[in-house]
């Protein structure tokens, strides 16, 4: 069976066709932006269009690493990125197909429910929001993708740059337990864990590493936002997903903007 | 529909003679300050509230597939206590109703009772009022705070009302068990996604349905949220809820936006 068959649900295309409007009515946008980030991306020169979404329920293949062995779990690591790619690739399409530039505040979620520990919901949900005059597609024509804020958005757009693409890296990684019992032979002794701190320190280095492999995809000039989280999801202590994720963006070209000098303000809101 | 008891409080009021204002809220001091200078006057904590029973019987479907039963229960209670919360509203001269929440109260009355409830703060234009109600002349609603409403405006929008569209969605646990011959392979469920994507997809097309009718330029704020209430994990409801607005008539120029630095520690 081709997974990636699986496309946008009719329900969707009757949803998004509503907002492009239709003969009776006349389009309506849907965006979970604050009143702030509205305003925000208003005055940055884009108009919300929707709100799109893509899901996907994955089924996580089952690897039982070694005990004693610090290893990345692969097959974990490629079940967290494929299921997350699947929806990302169905929230573009949603974007897409409102002829949108670009979808800011992305969000990325991940909801187990009582199928199972070994399947998960994975969502991805943003505004689709469109430039007055001319297009910010990225270079591969499709709209560009991101997890900055409105706030965010506004400033970077300031700051003569923009959004690329979101991207992101993953490893899945188990400590081994024998590795710690090793060492409890000297209890009485302050010393480091050579192969916690080595294990940890490579599953981070390579959950970047692949992030900063998407963003080279993207032709970037860097990565703004970088966030590297850490998650046991329900695999036990021993078992850490390290997922960096950050927005992938270039130079809007020609001048950069001066920037406005900041004011200083002092906040009454206790 | 309102209770004695709400009538009273409502028609008894403050005493708003002679300049004399009084009135209650649930606004923070921050909030109070936003609505105010955006041009409103806060009137008075309305609330709405319905007892529904929202039992239903499992039917032994196999497929994954929409409770239109429950779905309909669980909007039309929602949409009862925001009926009556308006209709305090409308008691008491409001133009509109900022900051409402929605909340269920599903353990205290018993399976399959909920208790619904809406509450806000009713306000009402200090100048024009009547002004801000929608254009066929309704007292407009919204989840937004004080401050979001004050930058609604200010963006040059105007609050027209709460829409929300639920949907609750069925699933059977035949759907995975078919995986469980492939425990090592990583796949995706198809017919789990779909009913997922699907169920979320319809909370949201009801909601700018709603937002639609009544002649929204678009919604605001929208959050989509899934809950089991208590129907158990394999019944979920898909909530999408957010605040329908519409470009105000007469443009208003505002200060451009700049950048600040906070001086608080």
């Amino acid at each position: 069976m081709n997974e990636r068959a699986l496309g946008v649900p009719e329900e969707a295309e009757r949803r998004l066709a509503e907002l492009k409007g239709t003969a009776e009515h006349a389009g309506i946008f849907t965006s979970d932006l604050s009143v702030n980030e509205f305003l925000l991306v208003k005055e940055a020169g884009f108009d919300p269009v929707g709100l799109v979404l893509g899901s996907s329920i994955y089924h996580i293949g089952l690897q039982s690493p070694r005990f004693g062995q610090s290893q990345e779990i692969t097959n974990l690591s490629q079940a967290m990125y494929e299921a997350r790619e699947l929806a990302m690739t169905r929230m573009e399409a949603e974007a897409d197909d409102l002829g949108a530039d670009g979808v800011v505040g992305v969000r990325l979620d991940i909801n187990f429910y009582e199928f199972g520990q070994h399947s998960a919901e994975f969502i991805a949900i943003g505004t689709a929001v469109k430039g007055h005059g001319g297009s910010y597609r990225n270079a591969a024509g499709k709209p560009f993708t991101s997890d900055l804020s409105g706030q965010d958005f506004w400033t970077l757009l300031q700051s003569g740059y923009l959004p690329l693409g979101l991207v992101m890296g993953t490893c899945v990684y188990h400590v081994g337990r024998r590795s710690v019992s090793g060492w409890l032979g000297g209890l009485g002794q302050n010393q480091e864990l050579p192969n916690f701190t080595q294990g940890l320190y490579q599953a981070r280095e390579l959950a970047m590493a692949r992030m900063q492999a998407e963003a080279t995809e993207h032709q970037a000039e860097g990565i703004v936002g970088v966030q590297l989280k850490e998650e046991s999801h329900l695999w036990g202590s021993h078992t850490i997903e390290f997922f960096a994720v950050g927005t992938a963006v270039r130079p809007i070209g020609g001048s950069t903007p001066e920037m406005a000098k900041p004011a200083l303000v002092l906040d009454l809101g206790g | 529909m309102l209770a004695d008891q709400a009538l009273d409080r409502l028609q008894r009021g403050p005493d708003r003679s002679a300049g004399h204002r009084e009135f209650t809220s649930d606004l923070s001091i921050e909030e109070l300050a936003a609505v105010e200078e955006a041009g409103f006057e806060p009137r008075e904590l309305v609330g709405g509230t319905c007892v529904f029973r929202v039992g239903w019987q499992f039917m032994g479907w196999t497929e994954a597939r929409e409770v239109d039963v429950l779905s309909t229960a669980m909007y039309e209670s929602r949409e009862r206590a925001m009926q009556r919360l308006v209709s305090e509203a409308a008691r008491v001269g409001a133009d509109g109703v900022v900051g409402v929440h929605l909340d269920i109260d599903f353990d205290h009355w018993g399976s399959g009772l909920g208790e619904f409830t809406a509450l806000g703060t009713a306000v009402r234009h200090r100048d024009r009022p009547g002004s801000m109600r929608t254009p066929t002349g309704e007292i407009f609603t919204s989840d937004l705070s004080g401050q979001d409403l004050w930058m609604l405006l200010r963006t040059g929008y105007r609050p027209l009302g709460l829409v929300m569209g639920c949907c609750v969605y069925h699933y059977s646990a035949q759907g995975i068990s078919q995986w469980f011959g492939n425990l090592n392979q990583n796949a995706e469920l198809p017919n789990l996604t779909s009913a997922f994507y699907t169920a979320r997809e319809l909370a949201m097309d009801r909601m700018q349905k709603e937002a639609l009718g009544l002649g929204a330029a678009g919604v605001v704020g929208v959050t989509v949220s899934q809950q089991s209430h208590v129907w158990g994990g394999h019944t979920l409801e898909f909530l999408a809820i957010g605040t329908a607005v519409r470009a105000m008539e007469t443009a208003t120029a505002h200060d451009p936006t700049r950048m600040v630095r906070h001086l608080d520690a």
